[in-house]
Parts: structure tokens; sequence; C-alpha cells
């Protein structure tokens, strides 16, 4: 099926996107295409404007140093699964790009274009909530900062304006030095065209990776496509921290996932079902991170 | 603007068309410039039928608007082969019987080239990985991971040496 006619523009620079974006009536940011070119063919989006943002070079930046790491949007799936700096500073990033969709929609899709789907299945929206991400969200008027936690509202809903732009997103380093920190990303996901039954972001670090019994000092955990948005399991994270990883740790925090999270029902996975992924995917996640940090 | 005047290199050969903003790439190669090699099967990224390559990597041309390729060089299934000779991977679906009905077999082959173009030896697990984004209801995949070994071993364990792609 053909998607609604539209007018297509391609800007060159972000100040030119910014305009058009406040000037067009009904315009969308086009970037990867991967998403919304499938809900437009569906005739379940027909914007009247397409603003297609990929020659605007200066949203295509991966840079790291000791207190943030930065992605620009326009950053594709297959630079993050590949980033050297990535898979040093926060290897749960790469992880989770790998294992979006198959290696073709890789090629184009981009970080911007799935956060600002706001899937609640989507990997990204999962990791920004894991990592304390800040969207950087940028309009004809000024640029704004919105912390992951806030920026998602319910499916495919966020709080982006329709005038703005996400430019990029920056993460703290701070609680993730990588020698004594473990990352995994791990998604349930049982064929390549499918979105993930449930995913697990999960982030361990403790105090001396080469001590006897190494105390976890903070722990994260968040999960994508059991709820509405991407849902920290703050009660879950709170149950491993100050302490060396106990199997009753980890079970606790299992049955908290269990309770905290309320999924949509899928034909092949029921309400008790993703419970049970959540609490089981939970503890996998942070056991993951845990070895990792102590490796 | 709702027309535009765009150049697309196919093969190269360098086409002048007017497209639709809507026009997808796919129904721009297809119907304006008659290339069938990409097959339009789902329309929405998940069989992977439509895959061409632009500027050296595999995109699935469902998902591209023609009007977003202009400037572009596009190689579709029909540009592989070099005065006559097969490529590679063409001749390893041919030896493998990596095709029963042929659907497929297009976006197969060029989502494999653009894999075996950095990855010089790849285990069978990663071609699989490779292959994920690419549907085949006949054949069961069996034969269709042999070829792309095939294809990996008749290239010399580098992706660059053969072929008319990139």
């Amino acid at each position: 099926m053909k998607p609604a006619p539209f007018e297509y523009h391609r800007p060159s620079s972000l100040a030119e996107a910014l305009e058009l974006l406040a000037d067009l009536p009904d315009a969308e940011p086009l970037a990867g295409n991967q998403s919304l070119s499938i809900l437009m063919s569906n005739r379940l989006a027909s914007p009247d404007h397409l603003v297609d943002i990929n020659d605007l070079a200066e949203l295509s930046y991966v840079a790291a140093d000791g207190q943030s790491v930065e992605v620009g949007a326009l950053v594709r799936h297959r630079e993050v699964e590949r980033s050297g700096t990535l898979a040093d500073a926060l290897p749960l990033f790469p992880e989770a790009a790998g294992k979006i969709a198959g290696p073709v929609v890789r090629n184009r899709g981009t970080v911007g274009g799935s956060l600002g789907e706001g899937d609640p299945a989507g990997n990204y929206p999962c990791v920004a909530a894991a990592l304390d991400a800040d969207l950087e969200l940028a309009s004809a008027d000024g640029s704004r900062t919105v912390p992951a936690e806030d920026f998602f509202i319910a499916t495919m809903f966020t709080d982006r304006e329709e005038d703005e732009l996400i430019t990029g997103l920056a993460i703290p380093r701070e609680p993730f030095p990588p020698a004594r920190t473990g990352q995994t990303f791990l998604a349930v996901k049982e064929a390549a065209q499918t979105w993930p039954t449930l995913s697990a972001a999960g982030a361990v670090r403790v105090d001396d990776p080469a001590a006897d019994e190494p105390v976890v000092e903070e722990a994260r955990v968040a999960l994508a496509n059991a709820a509405e948005v991407p849902l920290r399991v703050r009660e879950a994270e709170s149950e491993l921290a100050g302490e060396p990883l106990t199997d009753a740790a980890l079970a606790a925090a299992g049955e908290t996932a269990y309770e905290a999270v309320d999924p949509e029902e899928e034909l092949h996975a029921d309400e008790t079902y993703k419970r049970e992924l959540a609490r089981e995917y939970t503890k996998r996640a942070l056991t993951t991170a845990h070895d990792r940090a102590v490796a | 603007m709702a027309e535009h005047d765009i150049t697309l290199t196919v093969n190269g050969n360098e086409q002048e068309l007017t497209v639709e903003s809507r026009t997808l790439l796919v129904h721009a190669l297809r119907d304006e410039l008659g290339y069938t090699g990409p097959n339009v099967g789902c329309e929405s990224s998940m069989c992977g039928a439509c895959t061409v390559h632009v500027d050296g990597k595999a995109v699935k041309s469902c998902t591209m608007l023609a009007v977003q390729a202009d400037g572009t060089d596009v190689t579709t299934v029909e540009g592989l082969d070099q005065d006559g000779e097969f490529h590679p991977i063409q001749e390893a679906f041919q030896e493998e019987h990596g095709l029963q009905c042929g659907y497929c077999t297009p976006g197969m082959m060029m989502t494999a080239v653009d894999f075996l173009d950095d990855h010089d030896d790849p285990g069978r697990e990663e071609i699989r990985e490779a292959l994920e984004g690419n549907l085949c209801r006949c054949t069961g995949y069996q034969n269709i991971v042999n070829a792309v070994e095939t294809a990996s071993n008749k290239m010399g364990g580098s992706g660059a040496a053969a072929g008319g792609d990139d």
C-alpha cells in the first residue's frame, strides 16, 4: 500500500530543519524511516509534510569524556553497535543496538528515531531509563533537556512537542566506571521481525571486583514492553545495593519486578507470562551485569 | 513539493526520473526503471525481498523514499554479475540449491553481499544472524546458509575481492 500524499523537505542544517518544523502544519521529522514508513504505508500515520534530517551531519556524533557520553540523534543503530567508544564506556548501549530488528534495518534506523517513536518495547528507551539519560530537544525557540524518566509518557507518546526535534542524548558516566561496572541488555525475542516480548537492561557497580565478596554499590534494572513506558524498577535495585550479591536478594528483586510491571497482553504472551518473564529477566540481567563487573 | 526530479545511478547507469514524494524506492526501481529484481513482499521492512544497496549499504527499499535516494548509487541484484560472469554469491546459490521459488533470493543475496563485505570468514551462526531480516518460506534456510558459506570461501576470505558491487 502507498502512503497518503505528502510534501517532502530536505533541510541542510539544523536551523533550517527547526524552521520547517515550526512553520509547517502537521509535519513529522524523518530520519531512518524504519518505523514511520511502515505506519505511513499502512495509513496509520499521514502527515502533510516530512522533514528529512538525513543531511544534518551535526547530529551524527558519538563522544565521551570523563563526565558523560553523548550520542547524536542521527547515529545509526549499526554505528552504535560497532562503536568502540560506547563499547568501552557504556557497553549496554551497543549490546542493545545489536538486538534491534535485523542488520539491514540497523543500517538505516537511528537513535533519535527510536527514542522519538516511544514504543514501550523499544531498546533505546529502556537503555535511556536504566542509565538516567537526558534527552536533548531543540526547536526554533531554543533547546531543552528532558530526563528519560519524564520523556516517555505512554505508548508511542512522548514529551516531544510537534515543532521539536530530538538532537541527541547524554548519559552520565559517574555511576559506571568501566573497571568496576558490568552491564547487559537481554531481549526475549522469538524472531527478528518482531518486537521483543520483554527486554531487560541491567547495570551493576561493585566496590572492588577483586574482593572475595564484592559489595554491590549500585544496581540498575529497566524493563521494556512491561508497561506503557520503559520501566525502571527502583525497588528491585535497592534489594541489591549495599551488600554482596546473594540469591535471596536476587529473588527479592525478581519478585519486586513481578509486581511492578503492568504489561499489555499479546497473542503469545498473556499477563502472567509477562510478569514471570519480568521476574526471571530482572534476575538474569542483574546476575549477568554483576558477573561482568567482577570478571 | 509533492513531485521531484531525481537522479539515480542504478547498477552504474545514471537515470533521471520524476517521482512523487511518497514513491518508495522499490516502486521507482520496478515500475519506473524496470529493475524487477527487488521484489515487493511485505512493504513493511519485515521480509527483506526488496533489499538493494544504496551507496554500498544494504537497505530495504520499501522503507526508503525514492526522493531520499536522489544522487545515490543503487545496486540491485541485476548489478551483481560482471560482464556476464556470476558474482560468487550467485554461483553459490546455484551450486548449493539455495532457493526454491526464488522470491526471496534477490534480497537474500544483496543482504549476504553486504555482510560478506565486512566479514571475511563468518561462522554459520553469524551467517544466520546476518540473514535474520530476510524471510524465506520454501527452503528452511539450510541451503541458503550453505550458499553464503560457500560464497565466502569463493571470495577467498576477502569480501572486496570479487563481484561487481560497491
